[in-house]
């Protein structure tokens, strides 16, 4: 199902990053690579935040914390910029750490390998490094360190996620203002380098890393691995040498790959791992009713738009994309397609964002007031193509509960799901359903709602009418390093979107893991990676008994 | 494959002979390992067909990414610029000698990549058959012997029920009993990291699973051919000749009884090295289930064709073993050679 990925071709320069790699880097995979998106069950959540499980308590030290993931195979890899599979993040998670650091919240903080990253002028970021820092292998974590692995990430050869993100930095003028302090000198102004540098996949690898050469495994993180075999396990060690004083807590770490997650609940179940990700729906009450199992239950901001191409009939009038929007019943549509592991959305994505407009009154579904627009708009009655494919779980779900929804309105939606969906039609069509994992709001409309995007499913923005003005709206935000003025600047594209885009946004997704009651330390993570960001990368979680 | 029971040749004419025929069991072994050579060089055209049919692999594999610049790069690497021959010629002389190609995946030797699980599948598959065959044969005669009698009727009913029963639920059973929900006696899963040798206790349950699949239709066979044997005039006339009941069954009645059981064996065991996939999923296992599911969603054709032969190849010997052991415990086979 969701391993239908393009396979790393190292020797293929010239190959675009592909949509699904770009995607997981942003916790799309928490969506791809999942069975846990579909299924039954309930809908409670473990609890708002704080600690959660068998007591907080004081750390205690030692054990080897086993954890089972989803998914993974003969693609898995270890590279401290890099993943493919889900089991790939659980692996960078233990040994390699990111200048800054989303937290809990998902906001952004200076608790990474930076005591700090400010943006002097417009198009110029400095960041100076904490001071003691070193890898696993001893090597003390310096400025060159850094401009190697922001120059590896920028490396279209090494084809890594980092790069888009990061396209506005300048490669060959990154300068070492002296052993701790780096300065980035951007070819245009960009607001988000900081969002970018605490993305988990942009972590610090010291200088001459490769993902094969001898220093393939060093990292400044809590953990070092000892062995790997790909689609099977990988044993890390604790890193002796590790700066944050007292942490890890575990002795060593072992990290199994379940292909089936049957398999993983029983051995969950059996006491043969400690935490499992991605729980199936089905599964979540019977583990409660087991003892000694807990649920974290995280409210990621990962989405399934419906997206209607605005440059495209019906859709260009204004009217008829209202309309649709109008029709979904998005609390209904939660329940059967997540089985309510979701918060309903409001047609606009990156939920965690601080400029994120929460008071904008909530869309409901109205059917009426859909079948007057439609009857204006000469459109009632009318029959349309919803094109989807099973590329994320709940794709074909969100879009057969649509079209059950729609023939309230007396239109007809035909339902179309393609196999070859993303190689053939992708970005063409009038009426598509895709996936997203979390973003902030600029770094994501880079990424699909301007024309310079790679994935601009709506064709937005509209060549007139509200909107027409978005792409220097969004150049404003990025040139503009006062945040009080930037939020205001991006106020009004949520609300060019909200009145006049082309996304129907039901929900957004929430991350369902399950893990043992000795375990202590996990909190609710609104982070893209399970399991609390792993338990940041297993340096935060112990066992308790 | 032959009818083990030798009705393909009209009974009682001399077969006719060629100056090239090879007499006795070696010219048997012979003959068939050509055949079998022969079925395995069609079924290598068909996979090869099959993989070509299921149109551009560089599409496949680029999906969303394919440019004309990539997709261009990719045949190149992949040499499907070749003339379709020349890409056949390639990969059945890369597999004559030992080189299956490169998995696009795991970007290693498709042969690295499938020897340690074959391995282990194969130990998996060998121990299950090898406590699943003597028990059915075991079974099957006993409720022969003592037919209609009570171990007779149950044996029936149960192997009845059990070859009504998917694996995979056998297994959900299995693991609900002995791993999770009623009892915590057994791992529910195959200890990751670990050959299967040093894992006994995790093979428990899997082995289980496997016996439970191929036993019932191993028995059910055994029983009609044993009852069917019991019938025969031979047995009657060693029965007449005084012989004592220990030596009519074991020399006269048990081995015309298991021509047909290893037919049926066979295509059991061959059927497992398939059907062991369910299995390798619900306990976690290192085998070549897991690597045919990964194959097929990475379209990973070099691996997909390797593990088509494989599995080809697995089944052509698996035959000619019972064939050969057919002949071997039925004299009256022997003599037509």
């Amino acid at each position: 199902m969701a391993n239908r990925r393009p396979v790393r071709l190292d020797s293929l320069d010239e190959l675009p990053l592909s949509r699904r790699e770009l995607l997981m880097g942003a916790g799309g995979l928490a969506l791809a690579g999942t069975l846990a998106a579909c299924g039954g069950g309930s809908s409670s959540s473990s609890g708002g935040g704080g600690t959660s499980g068998g007591g907080g308590g004081t750390p205690k030290p030692g054990g080897n914390f086993r954890l089972g993931v989803t998914g993974g195979g003969a693609k898995d890899m270890i590279d401290g910029q890099s993943i493919i599979t889900k089991p790939d993040q659980a692996r960078l998670m233990s040994g390699w750490e990111t200048l800054l650091v989303y937290d809990e919240q998902y906001k952004l903080t200076t608790d990474g390998l930076a005591q700090e990253a400010t943006q002097d002028k417009p198009n110029q970021w400095t960041i100076k490094l904490r001071d003691g820092i070193e890898f696993n292998n001893g090597k003390s974590l310096t400025a060159d360190d850094v401009i190697y692995s922001l120059q590896r990430i920028l490396n279209p050869k090494e084809g890594l996620f980092g790069g888009a993100g990061l396209s506005s930095v300048d490669p060959n003028n990154i300068q070492k203002m002296d052993n701790l302090t780096v300065r980035l000198n951007l070819k245009n102004p960009d607001s988000t380098i900081g969002d970018q540098l605490g993305q988990y996949y942009n972590g610090i690898v010291p200088k001459g890393y490769s993902r094969t050469n001898n220093l393939k495994w060093v990292g400044t993180g809590p953990f070092i691995t000892t062995s790997f075999q790909p689609g099977q396990q990988s044993s890390h060690k604790k890193n002796p040498n590790y700066w944050r004083t007292g942490q890890p807590y575990f002795d060593t770490v072992t990290i199994t790959d379940f292909a089936d997650p049957t398999a993983q609940v029983n051995a969950l179940l059996a006491g043969q791992i400690d935490a499992m990700t991605d729980i199936p729906f089905a599964q979540i009450e019977v583990a409660k009713q087991q003892g000694g199992l807990s649920i974290l239950e995280g409210q990621g901001g990962g989405w399934l738009p419906l997206c209607m191409a605005v440059d495209m009939a019906p859709f260009t009038d204004p009217r008829v994309r209202q309309a649709m929007r109008l029709i979904v019943d998005r609390n209904a549509m939660l329940e059967q397609v997540l089985s309510g592991h979701g918060r309903v959305a409001n047609d606009m994505y990156s939920p965690f964002d601080a400029a994120y407009p929460s008071d904008t009154p909530q869309r409901a579904q109205d059917i009426e007031q859909a079948k007057s627009l439609l009857k204006q708009a000469g459109q009632d009655g009318m029959t349309v193509d919803l094109h989807t494919t099973d590329g994320a779980a709940g794709m074909v779900d969100s879009a057969n509960v649509f079209a059950q929804q729609a023939k309230a309105a007396g239109i007809t939606v035909n339902v179309k799901n393609d196999p070859n969906y993303y190689g053939n039609q992708y970005l063409k069509l009038a009426f598509s359903v895709d996936f997203w994992g979390t973003r902030q709001y600029l770094p994501q409309v880079a990424n699909g709602s301007i024309p310079t995007a790679p994935y601009n499913e709506c064709h937005w923005p509209p060549k007139s009418g509200t909107g027409s003005d978005f792409v220097s709206l969004y150049h404003q935000a990025l040139a503009e390093p006062d945040e009080t003025k930037r939020t205001d600047i991006i106020h009004t594209m949520y609300s060019e979107e909200f009145s006049n885009g082309g996304y129907i946004i039901p929900f957004f997704n929430n991350l369902v893991d399950a893990y043992s009651s000795k375990v202590s330390g996990f909190q609710v993570n609104r982070g893209t990676l399970n399991l609390d960001s792993f338990g940041h990368g297993y340096r935060t979680i112990w066992f308790s008994s | 494959m032959t009818d083990p029971a030798g009705g393909a040749d009209t009974s009682g004419a001399a077969p006719r002979r060629h100056w090239w025929h090879i007499g006795g069991i070696f010219g048997f072994i012979v003959r068939r390992t050509l055949l079998g050579l022969l079925v395995l060089f069609l079924v290598s055209l068909i996979v090869f067909a099959a993989t070509q049919a299921l149109g551009d692999p560089a599409r496949a594999i680029l999906g969303r990414t394919a440019t004309p610049a990539s997709l261009a790069a990719l045949h190149k690497q992949l040499h499907l610029d070749q003339p379709v021959f020349q890409q056949y010629w390639n990969w059945i002389t890369g597999l004559l000698h030992g080189d299956a190609g490169t998995s696009l995946s795991a970007q290693i030797p498709v042969t690295d990549y499938l020897k340690d699980r074959v391995v282990n599948s194969a130990f998996l598959v060998l121990l299950a058959g090898g406590i699943s065959i003597p028990l059915s044969i075991a079974i099957g005669s006993y409720a022969a012997l003592h037919r209609d009698r009570p171990f007779d009727v149950i044996t029936s009913i149960v192997t009845l029920a059990f070859a009504a029963l998917p694996e995979f639920v056998v297994g959900l059973l299995l693991v609900v009993f002995f791993s999770t929900n009623v009892t915590h006696w057994l791992p529910a899963i195959a200890a990751p990291g670990k050959r299967p040798w040093q894992d006994l206790e995790g093979m428990i349950l899997p082995t289980a699973v496997l016996v439970i699949a191929v036993t019932p239709y191993v028995v059910r066979i055994m029983r009609a051919s044993m009852i069917e044997v019991l019938e025969s005039d031979y047995v009657e006339m060693a029965r007449l000749k005084g012989l004592p009941e220990r030596q009519v069954l074991i020399r006269h009645a048990l081995p015309n009884a298991l021509g047909p059981t290893f037919q049926v064996i066979a295509i059991n065991l061959a059927y497992l090295a398939g059907g062991v996939i369910v299995v390798e999923y619900l306990f976690n296992f290192a085998g070549i289930g897991g690597a045919i599911r990964d194959s097929v969603f990475n379209n990973d054709l070099p691996l997909v064709q390797a593990l088509a032969m494989l599995i080809a190849g697995l089944y052509v010997v698996l035959n000619l073993i019972a064939d050969i052991a057919t002949i071997l415990v039925t004299p009256r086979l022997r003599t037509r050679l």
